[in-house]
């Protein structure tokens, strides 16, 4: 092939609607530039080898070789009029091909770099997002995402080719020429929708509930609670010593849920005498309110779950008296969790079947002194975009932080050693999720889920 | 033994590979798929990637890797007998497997507690591992552990190291907790931790006599014996205080001379000897994946990433 430089190939079904919707309602867009952060390819010549260090992403049909590239899109405000994902051929002999390959969305978000081989590879099952024709050495190119990066989350994109001459593209450990997903925006108005914040395994002796405490000065809306509301006890004394002083200045606007360590006192009484009427009815752990478009449940780990038992048959009649279109629900122990401290804590799966059975949206845990968003799971922990309830693990109100495990399939996003609160957004027909850090600290993550 | 490993783990990528196509990952064991061993291969490392049981070239750690479908939260290998911690399933509890090269189950123990340590001896005969049973962490108060070993030739198995006896002391104190095995090259003797009354002790265990012996050393958790047998790399607890993390050394047995090595980060492994100047180990990161490090056995130089998003690393010898 020869080395002239090629020209910028641009492949795109140009959505007019999105360019018009952003010209009358954003005062200006904001363009972002993500890098991967994973890519690998897999090659059906070597079935069990993982190439997630390769600097190549290889798409070819003979040896079939297919690629994987994952994005997190983050701090992305207002609608996205426009996202593009751009790659770039190697500087190699033989990269160059007639078929540059086929673009489609994945559901699959939670795959890892170095564990991806040809035998355990994720399905390209989503929508078609573009083609590339022929591409040469050394090129930029683009295809066109918009229909899938719709905002904040994580992206999988699947790359195959049907030519036998496939083509190579630069990974991300190329450096300068790795991947890019380029997402133009614009700003919104702030919605008026109801925000409801929180986190749970919180105040201790320590600093950590003083940090994510002050992050609730600044954030409106309502506050729950998912557990473990104080160390080490849960004693009327570690309430007002520790408690009262951070997040007990927002008791007022608090729903809290309760935890194992608010259990260490017989029968939780601390915790009920503490929050009164804002935990439910005195010593049973479980109540429900609704907030805008939404039914929200607090539920109680620390008693019987089981299918049958005087919570679970509560939760299914509560939950069919509901007329509102999305619903949320929170309790301590968590569901999904790869967390090394705590297992799954298997008892609480028939309250999460009453909640996937009524259709329920979000799922909220404690327990694990840590940060980890899932994937919409069934109540078995299989991937299910149709019916799924997205969960999340939100340990990290202020108690010290604790490791990971083996990753679970399905966890999205995970952080430990920050601390903050979980604010989502209650709209309508969605809701927005968005980590916000403890001061000083910078890991986020944000996204947007629709209902049911 | 190298080279068979290399195969036979080859061999069992083979059968545990697929046939079918697009979907293979949605669950369903996967059935079979040809490959050869990689061309050149030379010495290997095993790891666990995310979980899975994996292989990666010596001399390119940080290249292509053979990933299997075996899970174990935790695996060490020596001389085709491989130990692997298997995950508390949804049905199951967990147990240790030994497997052999061709990752073909020879044993089984039920155990219960979060998987913590693994180790086989240099000869592949004997076995050790210890669990978390209550609490989580080697930095909190009041956690429990067990430890026990298993002998693969003749079966003999201790399933808590507490039952054996404690030389110099008539009575074992009721705190007593053992964790992080290493062998010595005569399948019979081993190092260990036994911690009591807020110490960590180093002791050295006769398997034969169903015995232990405090060594008079504090401070030193997890050790591991070197290939020639004449130092331990350990855990140190910054100033004696397991809440402060803990600081990877080195422990010469003749002089009793303690090396801080030159990763200054804390470190909670069971570091493994590459080879007798290299010492790995595991580092989490923030999102959970852990990469793989290694650092100069003598102090010197400066901790790099041996196996990125990694754990559990073993020389394959």
């Amino acid at each position: 092939m020869s080395r002239r430089r090629a020209p910028l190939a641009v492949l795109s079904t140009v959505i007019v609607t999105a360019a018009t919707l952003t010209a009358s309602t954003a005062a200006q867009a904001a363009t972002t530039t993500f890098t991967p952060t994973a890519d690998t390819y897999v090659d059906n010549g070597s079935t069990g080898t993982n190439h997630g260090t390769s600097g190549q992403l290889g798409v070819d049909n003979s040896p079939v070789k297919r690629s994987f590239i994952k994005f997190t899109v983050s701090g992305v405000s207002g609608a996205v009029s426009n996202a593009k994902l751009r790659i770039h051929t190697d500087d190699v002999s033989g990269s160059e091909s007639p078929n540059g390959g086929s673009f489609r969305a994945m559901s699959n978000v939670s795959w890892t770099e170095t564990a991806v081989t040809w035998n355990n590879q994720p399905a390209i099952d989503g929508a078609t997002l573009g083609s590339l024709g022929q591409v040469v050495r050394n090129a930029w190119y683009e295809v066109d995402v918009t229909g899938y990066v719709t905002g904040n989350g994580t992206f999988s994109i699947g790359v195959t080719s049907s030519s036998t001459d496939g083509a190579d593209y630069d990974s991300r450990e190329s450096g300068s020429t790795a991947p890019q997903l380029v997402v133009t925006s614009g700003t919104t108005p702030p919605p008026g929708d109801p925000v409801w914040v929180g986190a749970g395994d919180i105040a201790d002796s320590g600093s950590g509930d003083t940090a994510t405490a002050a992050l609730l000065d600044t954030i409106q809306g309502t506050v729950w609670t998912t557990g473990d509301n104080v160390y080490p006890d849960g004693t009327a004394s570690q309430f007002s010593t520790y408690y009262e002083p951070t997040w007990g200045r927002h008791k007022a606007r608090t729903r809290p849920s309760p935890g194992n360590h608010d259990y260490h006192t017989s029968g939780a009484t601390g915790y009920y005498n503490y929050f009164g009427a804002q935990a439910g009815p005195s010593g049973r752990g479980y109540y429900s309110y609704d907030l805008g478009n939404w039914h929200i449940v607090s539920l109680n780990s620390n008693i019987s779950m089981a299918a049958g038992s005087a919570q679970e048959q509560w939760l299914r009649q509560d939950l069919a008296a509901s007329t509102k279109p999305c619903t949320a629900a929170y309790w301590h122990h968590p569901l999904f969790t790869s967390g090394a401290n705590h297992a799954p804590s298997t008892a609480t799966r028939p309250l999460f079947q009453a909640l996937y059975d009524a259709n329920a949206d979000l799922v909220v845990f404690g327990h694990n002194h840590q940060y980890e968003r899932f994937a919409p799971q069934n109540p078995s922990g299989g991937l299910d975009n149709a019916r799924g309830i997205r969960s999340f693990v939100a340990g990290m109100g202020g108690a010290g932080a604790y490791g990971f495990g083996t990753i679970r399939p399905n966890s999205e996003a995970r952080n430990t050693g920050t601390r903050g609160v979980l604010k989502f957004t209650l709209h309508d027909t969605s809701f927005d999720w968005q980590f916000v850090p403890e001061a000083g600290k910078t890991y986020t993550d944000s996204g947007t889920t629709h209902c049911h | 033994m190298d080279k068979r490993l290399i195969v036979t783990l080859a061999a069992a990528v083979l059968l545990g590979g697929v046939a079918t196509g697009y979907t293979a990952l949605s669950g369903a064991a996967p059935e079979d798929a040809a490959r050869s061993v990689p061309a050149g291969a030379g010495p290997r490392l095993m790891v666990l990637s995310n979980g899975k049981l994996s292989t990666v070239s010596r001399s390119d750690p940080a290249g292509s890797r053979e990933v299997t479908e075996q899970r174990c939260d935790r695996a060490y290998s020596a001389a085709g007998t491989i130990s692997c911690l298997r995950p508390v399933g949804a049905l199951k509890a967990g147990e240790l497997a030994v497997l052999d090269s061709d990752l073909k189950e020879l044993k089984t123990v039920p155990l219960t507690g979060f998987p913590n340590r693994t180790r086989v001896s240099a000869s592949g005969r004997m076995v050790a591992w210890t669990l978390f049973v209550d609490g989580h962490s080697y930095a909190a108060n009041g956690f429990s552990t067990s430890t026990g070993i298993l002998d693969t030739k003749t079966g003999a198995l201790v399933t808590s190291l507490e039952e054996f006896a404690v030389e110099g002391m008539p009575q074992r104190p009721v705190d007593t907790n053992y964790w992080g095995v290493t062998f010595t090259s005569d399948d019979n003797r081993f190092y260990a931790t036994m911690s009591t009354g807020g110490h960590r002790y180093l002791l050295e265990g006769d398997f034969a006599a169903r015995k232990v012996k405090p060594l008079g050393l504090d401070d030193v958790e997890c050790p591991s014996l070197s290939p020639d047998g004449t130092r331990i790399a350990y855990k140190k607890a910054v100033d004696g205080d397991p809440q402060k993390g803990w600081r990877v050394s080195v422990l010469d047995l003749a002089t009793r001379k303690v090396t801080e090595l030159a990763e200054t980060r804390s470190v909670d492994d069971q570091p493994a000897w590459v080879d007798d100047r290299t010492v790995a180990y595991g580092i989490q990161r923030d999102d959970g994946l852990n990469d793989v490090w290694a650092v100069p056995a003598d102090g010197s130089g400066a901790p790099a990433v041996l196996v990125p998003e990694a754990s559990s690393p073993a020389p394959i010898t």
